[in-house]
């Protein structure tokens, strides 16, 4: 407190603003720096990784995770965390291939859809209301979900047979992907929604402080249980997304994906503790991890190296903001 | 009942008393000499030449308002961060700048303003925090368990050593702090603001604690607020004022009011308001509050453009009545008059701001603010619906608002748009008043408006509180402060024991008084073996 006091007490004399503002500056958008570096190298690399249709395919390939990667900061803005979303998005999947088999896509997706709501208000009560620990409520939820998926599908894959069902993630229009176009409609609104609303400003203010919030009257578990249920929608239509670029889903459909979602969220810069963070961050950090991704291949490196090298990026871009955090904060 | 140090049939008894020998040996020389030391952060001066000594065994006040450099100053002193230049002498060799534990070695511990307390430990442990004593590779917990009641019964303290330390009150966290610089045997004890968060009986005990200190030969640097304590306590005062040591001199040749005006320069004190004795309306009235085991069968009304003081020691049940009437506690009993008419107490804070009933909370940081957001977020937190057009900000609203209130409270504009965290204890504050009076409320609830702030952010609290009162506005004032209870208060409500004792009229109200009538009280259970 005494650094932090002695650096806003306003009686003290200031010294040049440059030198001040410049760690700041650094500090706030640096993260943008690390995105610029990554596209001019990988650029230079292979020149077709700037093609058009290299975006629109990177923008439909990463739309599930990316639209997920929107309910995360959500909960992690509130200080929490959803580890199930593996499971809700396979469950999601394998709800709309099952529906997609007998109904039209738009029943089978907003099945899907109905059931990432369900569970992510379950996990919204436990957490917010019974007020168990996120990290272990939705790991056991993740569980439950998991298990569920693997009762209706008997760990087998369901088949779609009908085009219309790959409208939603293959379709384009004029070469731009519909899934694509959902991607970067989920930021703008959600970014819009926790920069200027007074939910969004709930949002922040919960996970920075709860006791505050609660005594300046926010409706504190309503607003958390919120996130989670916003997260399970993401959810619903990321799964839904990836059943109609596969024209399947099955239980197991990628379980990786939640490393992808978190990396995503934290890489942008968004701190795990709550409070501080924003969609742009988000943004920046889905730009990141699939530039590093579609870089490998592009630049066709070894998949021995590939973990090593996007491990020490993901690293080395939090320990250069925790250090200029430090910098600035606590010289 | 209160052993001397060494006494107490400790194992390092012999060796203790051996230092405390030794230290007798180097009486009147110099425990700490600090030359020319400067020190900087992006964008401010924090230090500027400083230049001071501390005498062994001497008490030395240190005093400055916020922001002056003190608490930067001794975070220099205890290691804890890095001068840019100058350099420090301990026992006449020179300190080099590593880590904390190397400075207690150099036989220097501090006492922070902000607790570093670990509450889901135990006292014990957090007692002796960072310096177990061991046996082979274990730890010695007979040997804690014995050196923990020797100095507690030395500190006059009855704490269990086995609860959490998040339970405690915060007066007797501040008192296992205390009880963890004491223990490790320094020579050098820095305490900066020990006093804020303790009540008039566990101030007492503080001081005659600095004095038995002082006499074993242990050199204290003493940074308080309260001005009166600092001139009792101090051999030597110095003052701060925006990074510089202004002045050193003996506490004999100051007075109050030239520390004051030594620590706030050019600046004039405005002398405080007249009081204005409420007969308007009776606005809140609250019959038989009860709070199973913290508070029974309280009485009183609060008036229009009335500030009713509430005086009490620490864990008389302040904080809870104050909490009560704020919606904060569910299980409270009572009934309730509000404007007139009887209605069902409030069991959510929304019900109790709804009915413009409001509470500005006792630790800014922990209840008060969210600390991660701007100024600005803070002051529109608890009505955000008046700047908004639907679901939407308005940020020209905001921003206008923002402003209004800013200069209400001689908050500085600039900082609007800054981390609430960066704020000094002042202005954080004023943004916990800010908020509130965004709402325009009926009932103002403030639990230790001033902790830990400087004289002249705490005239403009009141200042802007007595304003607000004058336009119609009940206020609820609780502080360990007796004197800014006595100096505001329209009436002040006596508490000891979650009992009212009395309820005075503030002309007649004085410090002895209110301080006779809860000793009468506490001596009293006392005397009938209650705990």
């Amino acid at each position: 407190m005494s650094d932090a006091e002695a650096l806003s007490s306003g009686s003290v004399r200031q010294t040049s603003t440059w030198r001040a503002l410049l760690p700041t500056l650094i500090r706030v958008y640096g993260i943008i720096l690390t995105l610029v570096l990554l596209l001019t190298v990988v650029t230079i690399g292979n020149p077709a990784f700037i093609s058009q249709q290299n975006i629109f395919n990177m923008a439909s390939q990463w739309a599930p995770a990316g639209i997920m990667a929107v309910g995360m900061t959500f909960v992690i803005l509130t200080g929490g965390f959803d580890l199930s979303v593996a499971s809700a998005y396979s469950l999601c999947a394998v709800v709309a291939a099952y529906v997609g088999q007998s109904h039209t896509p738009s029943i089978a997706f907003a099945a899907a859809i109905a059931v990432g709501l369900l569970f992510g208000l379950a996990n919204g009560i436990l957490v917010a209301v019974v007020r168990i620990n996120p990290f272990i409520t939705t790991v056991g939820s993740g569980f439950i979900i998991n298990g569920v998926a693997l009762v209706m599908t008997q760990n087998a894959a369901f088949l779609v047979d009908n085009d219309a069902f790959g409208i939603l993630g293959a379709g384009r229009w004029h070469s731009v992907p519909y899934s694509g176009m959902l991607l970067v409609t989920f930021f703008i609104i959600f970014g819009f929604v926790l920069a200027r609303t007074i939910y969004g400003e709930a949002i922040y203010a919960v996970g920075g402080n709860y006791e505050a919030s609660r005594l300046s009257g926010i409706r504190v578990r309503a607003v958390i249980a919120s996130a989670y249920v916003l997260m399970g929608g993401c959810v619903g239509l990321a799964g839904s997304i990836a059943a109609s670029q596969l024209s399947s889903a099955q239980a197991n459909l990628d379980p990786g994906i939640i490393f992808d979602v978190l990396t995503i969220v934290v890489v942008g810069g968004t701190s795990l503790s709550g409070g501080s963070g924003a969609m742009w961050r988000t943004a920046v950090g889905l730009g990141i991890i699939a530039t590093i991704s579609n870089g490998f291949v592009l630049l066709d490196i070894s998949p021995y190296y590939q973990s090593i090298i996007k491990g020490s990026i993901i690293v080395a871009a939090l320990a250069l903001d925790t250090g200029l955090t430090r910098l600035v904060r606590a010289k | 009942m209160k052993p001397v140090i060494g006494q107490g049939g400790g194992i390092k008894t012999e060796e203790r008393q051996n230092t405390r020998m030794h230290r007798r040996e180097l009486k009147s020389t110099v425990a700490i000499r600090v030359r020319n030391v400067s020190k900087s952060f992006p964008g401010v001066q924090a230090l500027l030449g400083i230049n001071f000594e501390l005498l062994t065994g001497e008490v030395h006040g240190l005093v400055g308002a916020n922001g002056a450099g003190k608490s930067t100053f001794i975070r220099v002193l205890s290691g804890a961060s890095q001068p840019d230049t100058g350099e420090i002498e301990v026992q006449g060799s020179p300190l080099l700048f590593e880590d904390p534990r190397l400075k207690r070695s150099a036989g220097i511990a501090a006492i922070y303003q902000e607790l570093t307390i670990i509450p889901e430990m135990s006292v014990l442990s957090n007692a002796f925090l960072g310096m177990v004593p061991s046996r082979f590779f274990f730890t010695d917990k007979r040997r804690m368990e014995r050196r923990f009641v020797e100095l507690s019964n030395w500190m006059g303290i009855h704490i269990s050593p086995h609860v959490n330390a998040g339970t405690l009150s915060v007066a007797n966290q501040q008192m296992i702090e205390i009880l963890r610089a004491v223990q490790t045997d320094q020579n050098v004890l820095i305490m900066d603001e020990p006093t804020a968060p303790l009540g008039p009986y566990e101030r007492a005990k503080l001081y005659d604690l600095i004095g038995r200190l002082k006499e074993s030969g242990v050199s204290i640097i003493f940074i308080s607020h309260d001005l009166d304590e600092v001139l009792k306590l101090s051999d030597r005062v110095s003052v701060m004022r925006e990074g510089l040591l202004v002045e050193s001199r003996r506490a004999a040749n100051w007075t109050k009011d030239a520390l004051v005006q030594a620590m706030l320069g050019d600046v004039q004190i405005v002398p405080s308001m007249k009081r204005n004795y409420a007969t308007a309306g009776e606005l809140l009235h609250v019959t038989n509050l009860t709070l199973p085991g913290r508070l029974s069968g309280l009485s009183f009304g609060v008036h229009r453009g009335e500030i009713l003081g509430i005086a009490g020691l620490v864990g008389a049940g302040r904080t809870e009545v104050l909490r009560c009437i704020a919606g904060a506690e569910p299980s409270v009993q009572g009934s309730m008059r509000f404007a007139g008419t009887n209605c069902a107490w409030p069991r959510t804070v929304r019900e109790a701001i709804g009915r413009g009933i409001v509470l500005a909370p006792e630790d800014r940081k922990l209840q008060g603010l969210v600390l991660s957001r701007t100024s600005l977020s803070n002051l529109m937190l608890a009505d955000l619906h008046a700047v908004a057009i639907g679901p939407i900000i308005d940020r020209k609203k905001t921003s206008a608002r923002g402003r209004t209130l800013a200069r209400q409270l001689r908050f500085n504009l600039e900082r609007l748009d800054t981390e609430a965290l960066n704020l000094s204890g002042g202005n954080q504050q004023k943004l916990v008043l800010g908020k509130w009076l965004n709402r325009k409320p009926k009932i103002l609830l403030l639990d230790e408006p001033t902790r830990g702030i400087d004289l002249g952010a705490k005239q403009e609290i009141f200042q802007a509180i007595r304003r607000l009162s004058d336009e119609g506005m009940g206020v609820i004032l609780v502080s360990s402060d007796l004197e800014e209870v006595v100096e505001h208060s329209d009436r002040v409500l006596v508490l000891a024991r979650g009992r009212q004792i009395e309820l005075i009229d503030g002309r007649e109200a004085t410090v002895e008084r209110i301080l006779n009538l809860i000793f009468a009280v506490e001596s009293s259970v006392t005397e009938s073996g209650e705990t």
